[in-house]
């Protein structure tokens, strides 16, 4: 087989099927029901970006930790990234549906309710999208660094390009835990302007790199299964699940954390947010949620029967992508729509999304080797192989 | 003296684990391997298989069944109290004991556990066949009275693989 993938105009059709479909669909949410329309928009906006995003954080730790085994995947986070600047794009269309999503931008909540008056100086219309150019600008900047200096590796070779990308990645995730705290806080946490929650933007961050990796592995499985990426083997694919083992965790133990404290804690203005989501149809998301999120891939990927399987790991991954749509159900839609709705919007929206994304993603994917040459560490991971 | 144990000493890694497999492949019973560092190639070569992670399991399902268990004893059926108007089953707060309880009794039995099967207690008398072990030499261990089964003298395929040294001796408890 070939390593490079060609972008076959049957897979470029079935994309633009897709978002034929999807502005058709949304073309209609915005007539029927603007404020749904936008709460979808954002919702599936931040999804892939937060994936993209979490591929990228993938990366970087894979330079800063200089792993090893999985030096000749890195071409799929790195299409990934290539997200980043369109969801930019589409991010700033939020300007036209401010006051469908936000509470804080109608001029008589700001008159009457002391909390949003207090919140102004940091909440505002300018300052808001001031914050989004600068965190794109700098994510864009930082991401097609580290994409360059993987692309030069494979013309020039040598250890500079390595080096280099583990200077750019320890950049880039510190950027990252500055600007994605406040880009969570910003268009996901502002949607309930009155509730706060520090851990907030903490578990938001640690969804995005646990469905950004599940999504880099679903990737890597299904390229195996039509027969690139010969080499994957079990050791990487128990290294593969293990990260997504290890992420469930962690996403459960700070989910879980944010609730129990609030619950604990039992103060008005922090658990009006989990009443919320405790009442009515949205109770179902929010177990749901912790059911898909943590329960399935904890006990899936427990025993070394099951983990090695790609089988299993392929179901877990595909069940993790739904999971972060409905983790950013729970957090959007309470705020926005007050009940829960899910119809021929929501799944219109999504199908027109995911047409983008892939596009993007396939036409990023295509653009270089999907096995990178020179890389330092690829002999490592062609042969990898674990006690 | 009874010298009833032969020792292989080797340099390195690859001699070392060239002479197990020769000797085991030959039928003989390989009695212990000392190294400086875990080689984890030993363990597979030797066709060990460990339950560990199973045990492991076990101990942790039933620490946090035991402590949910007591929890809810104690804070439900035994002595009910309202503490700031939550319900007495205050489930969620009991997770975060559950867990720090969960992985405390797991190190504990893992621990209790691995001594058991191993055979290691403090005070223990231990056997060191070789000083050099603890220092940069690899050391293979027969036992004399198993040699019979192998096909061959276990001493030339020792040296044939690569043993710097190959002599007998009677293995006993040091203080």
């Amino acid at each position: 087989m070939d390593n490079k993938i060609t972008l076959t105009k049957g897979f470029q059709y079935v994309t633009f099927a897709m978002m034929a479909v999807g502005i058709v669909i949304i073309a209609y949410g915005f007539v029927a029901d603007p404020t749904r329309a936008w709460a979808n928009f954002l919702l599936n906006n931040y999804m892939f970006l937060s994936i993209a995003i979490g591929a990228s954080f993938f990366i970087a730790l894979q330079y800063i930790s200089q792993s090893g085994w999985s030096a000749m995947f890195k071409r799929v986070p790195e299409a990934m990234m290539s997200y980043i600047p369109y969801a930019g794009i589409l991010m700033l269309l939020l300007f036209f549906g401010m006051h469908s999503l936000y509470h804080w931008t109608h001029e008589d909540a700001l008159a009457t309710d002391p909390i949003i008056r207090h919140k102004s100086p940091y909440l505002n219309i300018p300052f808001f999208f001031i914050r989004m150019v600068i965190f794109f600008i700098a994510w864009v900047y930082m991401t097609r660094l580290i994409r360059n200096a993987s692309l030069n590796e494979d013309k020039i070779g040598g250890r500079l390009f390595f080096e280099k990308s583990e200077l750019y990645s320890k950049i880039f995730i510190f950027i990252l835990a500055i600007t994605f705290s406040f880009a969570t806080f910003d268009w996901i946490m502002s949607i309930d302007v009155h509730w706060f929650s520090t851990l907030f933007s903490l578990k938001n961050f640690v969804a995005a790199f646990f469905h950004g990796t599940a999504t880099v592995v679903l990737v890597v499985i299904m390229l195996h299964e039509r027969g690139y990426y010969k080499e994957l083997n079990k050791s990487h694919l128990l290294d593969f699940s293990r990260y997504i083992f290890m992420l469930s965790i962690v996403w459960g133990y700070f989910a879980f954390s944010q609730f129990m404290l609030i619950w604990y804690g039992n103060i008005p203005e922090e658990t009006e947010y989990f009443a919320h989501r405790w009442n009515g149809g949205f109770k179902v998301v929010f177990y749901v949620n912790f059911f898909i999120n943590w329960f399935l891939p904890f006990v899936l990927l427990l025993p070394q029967v099951l983990n090695k399987n790609i089988q299993v790991v392929k179901a877990v991954v595909i069940l993790l992508i739904a999971g972060q749509y409905l983790d950013l159900y729970d957090q959007i839609f309470p705020g926005v729509m007050h009940h829960p709705v899910f119809g021929i919007i929501e799944i219109g929206f999504f199908v027109g999304f995911t047409g983008l994304f892939l596009l993007i993603f396939a036409k990023a994917l295509t653009a270089a080797k999907l096995i990178p040459e020179n890389h330092p560490y690829l002999d490592e991971s062609l042969h990898h192989h674990l006690h | 003296m009874n010298k009833n144990h032969i020792i292989g000493v080797f340099d390195d890694e690859d001699t070392l684990m060239a002479a197990l497999i020769e000797a085991k492949g030959k039928g003989f019973k390989i009695g212990e391997v000392y190294t400086p560092y875990p080689v984890h190639e030993v363990i597979e070569a030797m066709g060990h298989k460990t339950r560990f992670t199973l045990a492991a399991f076990i101990y942790g399902f039933l620490g946090a069944a035991g402590v949910l268990a007591f929890m809810y004893y104690t804070a439900v059926i035994d002595w009910p109290v309202n503490y700031g108007g939550k319900p007495t089953n205050a489930f969620p707060s009991f997770i975060v004991v559950t867990i720090v309880i969960t992985i405390l009794t797991v190190t504990l039995a893992s621990l209790f556990t691995f001594s058991w099967r191993a055979k290691i207690y403090p005070g223990k008398a231990y056997i060191l066949p070789d000083v050099r072990s603890t220092d940069d030499k690899f050391v293979l261990i027969f036992d004399k009275s198993e040699l019979a089964k192998g096909e061959g003298n276990i001493e030339s395929i020792l040296r044939s693989k690569g043993a710097v040294e190959v002599y007998e001796k009677e293995l006993e408890p040091q203080i």
